[in-house]
Parts: C-alpha cells; sequence; structure tokens
C-alpha cells in the first residue's frame, strides 16, 4: 500500500472536488454531518465512497474522557459506518461534554491516568459497537490543560498504546500547540506514538494577540498550510516507514480549487522527500 | 467520580462567563463550591486565564456555527452522485 493524500470533503467544495477527482487520492467525511440525514442521502456518501475511498471523521463522541461514551451517539456512528464501509474511521483525543455540560466543540481533558484509563476503556467500547477502533487524532488547544500531571506526548502515547489505536497526526494541530506552550515542534512530533501514525491532518490557522499575553496560534482551518507544518510531514515521513494517508482540511474562506490543488501536490512532495531521506524500509513501504 | 468532577467543573467554565469571572476572583473557593476536593480545586486554581478566555471563545462561536441551517450542499452531492 502507497501513501495516499486527500481533501475533507466539504460542501462548499463539493463540485469541484467531484470535477477534481483525479488529483484526490481519499476523500474524509466528517460524520455528524450525515448521522440524522434521510437514508437517501446517506446512500449518496456511499456512492461517493464507491468513487474514492472515504473516512468517515466523528467530532462528537468525546472518547478522551473520565466519563464513559455514550452508547447512542456510539450506535449511530457504526449505522452510518455499516452503511457506508469507509476505509477507516477517526476521532479525536479530546472532552466534548462533561457534568451535562455540552461544550460545542474538542476540548482538552486534564491529562491524567484518569482520562487515559477512561479513554482506552471508551476505546474498547467503540470498537465492540462500531466494530473497529478509530484512529485517533491530538487536538489543538489555547489552554494548557489544567490539572494535567503529564505532557502532551507521554498522554498521547499512553492512550494509543494501551488501546492499539492507530493515530491520526494533526501537523498543525501540533505546530500550534508547541508554539503556545513553547515547546520545539520537531521535539513534540519525535514525542508522539509514531509508529502508530496512520494518517495525517495539514491544515493553517491565525495569529491571536491577546491582550498582556503572548500571540497564540488558533488552528481554524481558514488558512492555508503554512511551510513549516509541510516541514512537519517530510519529517515524519523519513521517521514513520508505514504508509500514511494525509488529509488536508480546509473549513472556509476557500480559495480558487487550484490553490488546494496545489496544496495537495506539496504534501506529496512532502512526503516524496521525507521518504528519500529515510530507511530503506520506509522507502519500501511507500 | 472525582477526575469526572475536574471535566465538568472545566465544561461550565468554557460555557459560562459569569462563572469565569467569580472563579477568577477567588478560583479555590468557586472551585470547591462547584464540587471538587480541596486538591483538584488548587490543580485548577492556576490555569492560564488567557487561554481560557481565548478556548471559550473559540468554543462559543464553534457552538454559533453549529447552529445553522442544514446547507444545501447536501443535496447537491445527491444529485451529483445519484446521475
Amino acid at each position: 500500500m502507497s501513501d495516499r493524500v486527500g481533501l475533507g470533503w466539504r460542501g462548499e467544495l463539493s463540485a469541484s472536488i467531484l470535477d477534481r477527482l483525479d488529483a484526490i487520492d481519499v476523500l474524509e467525511v466528517i460524520a455528524e454531518d450525515w448521522l440524522h440525514t434521510p437514508r437517501a442521502e446517506q446512500r449518496a456518501l456511499r456512492s461517493l465512497a464507491a468513487e474514492r475511498p472515504v473516512i468517515l471523521h466523528g467530532v462528537a463522541l468525546g472518547l478522551a474522557s473520565s466519563l464513559p461514551a455514550e452508547g447512542r451517539r456510539l450506535d449511530r456512528m457504526a449505522r452510518l459506518v455499516n452503511l457506508v464501509r469507509p476505509l477507516a474511521w477517526s476521532e479525536h483525543l479530546a472532552f466534548v461534554r462533561a457534568g451535562g455540560v455540552e461544550i460545542g466543540h474538542l476540548a482538552a481533558p486534564p491529562r491524567t491516568w484518569a482520562t487515559i484509563d477512561g479513554a482506552v476503556a471508551n476505546l474498547r467500547r467503540a470498537a465492540a459497537v462500531v466494530g473497529g477502533l478509530p484512529a485517533m487524532e491530538n487536538i489543538a488547544t489555547l489552554i494548557d490543560p489544567p490539572a494535567s500531571s503529564m505532557g502532551e506526548g507521554e498522554w498521547t502515547c499512553a492512550i494509543v498504546r494501551a488501546s492499539d489505536s492507530p493515530m491520526l497526526l494533526d501537523l498543525h494541530n501540533l505546530y500550534a500547540n508547541a508554539l503556545n506552550f513553547d515547546v520545539d515542534p520537531q521535539g513534540l512530533l519525535c514525542a508522539m506514538p509514531l509508529e502508530k501514525v496512520s494518517m495525517v491532518h495539514l491544515s493553517g490557522g491565525r495569529w491571536l494577540y491577546p491582550r498582556d499575553a503572548g500571540p497564540r496560534l488558533l488552528d481554524d482551518h481558514l488558512h492555508d498550510v503554512p511551510d513549516p507544518v509541510f516541514g512537519l510531514l517530510e519529517a515524519l515521513a523519513a521517521k514513520a516507514p508505514q504508509p500514511l494517508t494525509v488529509i488536508i482540511e480546509r473549513d472556509g474562506d476557500y480559495p480558487e480549487f487550484a490553490v488546494i490543488v496545489r496544496q495537495l501536490e506539496r504534501a506529496r512532495e512532502a512526503l516524496t522527500a521525507g521518504r528519500s531521506r529515510s530507511s530503506p524500509a520506509a522507502r519500501q513501504a511507500a | 467520580m472525582s477526575a469526572q468532577s475536574v471535566e465538568g467543573f472545566l465544561a461550565r467554565l468554557y460555557i459560562d462567563r459569569a462563572l469565569r469571572d467569580r472563579f477568577f476572583d477567588d478560583p479555590v473557593a468557586v472551585a470547591t463550591q462547584a464540587g471538587l476536593d480541596r486538591g483538584e480545586a488548587e490543580a485548577v486554581a492556576n490555569l492560564d486565564r488567557v487561554g481560557l478566555e481565548l478556548a471559550a471563545d473559540s468554543y462559543e462561536r464553534k457552538r454559533s456555527a453549529h447552529q445553522r441551517p442544514r446547507p444545501a450542499w447536501v443535496r447537491l452531492l445527491h444529485r451529483l452522485t445519484s446521475t
């Protein structure tokens, strides 16, 4: 199997995506966009999966939590996976609700053994209900999670290795967290469980300039992938011999589609460059 | 249960501006009132205010975006893939 490069399916890009499928190896679809749609629309997604491999990407299960994941949400995900038969499915190392409160997005839980144990239990349950483990994505956070007893790399390794989940390594999330919390991005990359990485996200963001504090990088998916993130992809490709599926995420402020296609090409170039300076085993895998 | 209390308190901080204001006036007292034990309250007391406010603002924008009506592109996909 070879490296793949693809794009997050967004409705606003749908016509362009279908017009340029030749440039796209794989599509990633937000699962929650489809969980409540009529069966006919879900079958349209299955038709899309027949054109290109599809990955279902969940954003609302909240698996990295000391709280149990909700059974009804897992059941809905299982039904969609069963219908679409995706190449893989993925979720986040995040919590999204607690104490009866819906946060509305992906939040970093305290990095403790309690959340490690909770995440591993949730992943086992998810695998049993859905029929396979999701690839777990590191998230961007603007706040260093309070009440933590370990760093991001150690916490991530513990969950991914104990659960045997594949990892979806979001390189812009990693880059943003490194810059926001004064860590070397290459060092943080090396602290991740690289042997478990099967998928990669690339995206862009913008700087925030709060009063009375240094700037912070927001991962907003509204900007082009910056050069250092392509550099991290090249470094990853050099270190990780297994095939990688790379997805570019863009959620708005869309440029001409040719610009996005060019970023897909840059991702392929970074993979090729990384493979060329890696071990013979890595080159063979790619 | 204890770790769940911390997650629940953080979730409330993310969505409740008034709670955040009270928390930063007296972090340990507000956290213990919310059910955290002394150790947990002290662990969250030193959290980064700027980061919390930026994260809360980001989550609020996401919640607003989720409330938008369902886009027409789902029907577009259906039409494109049915032909």
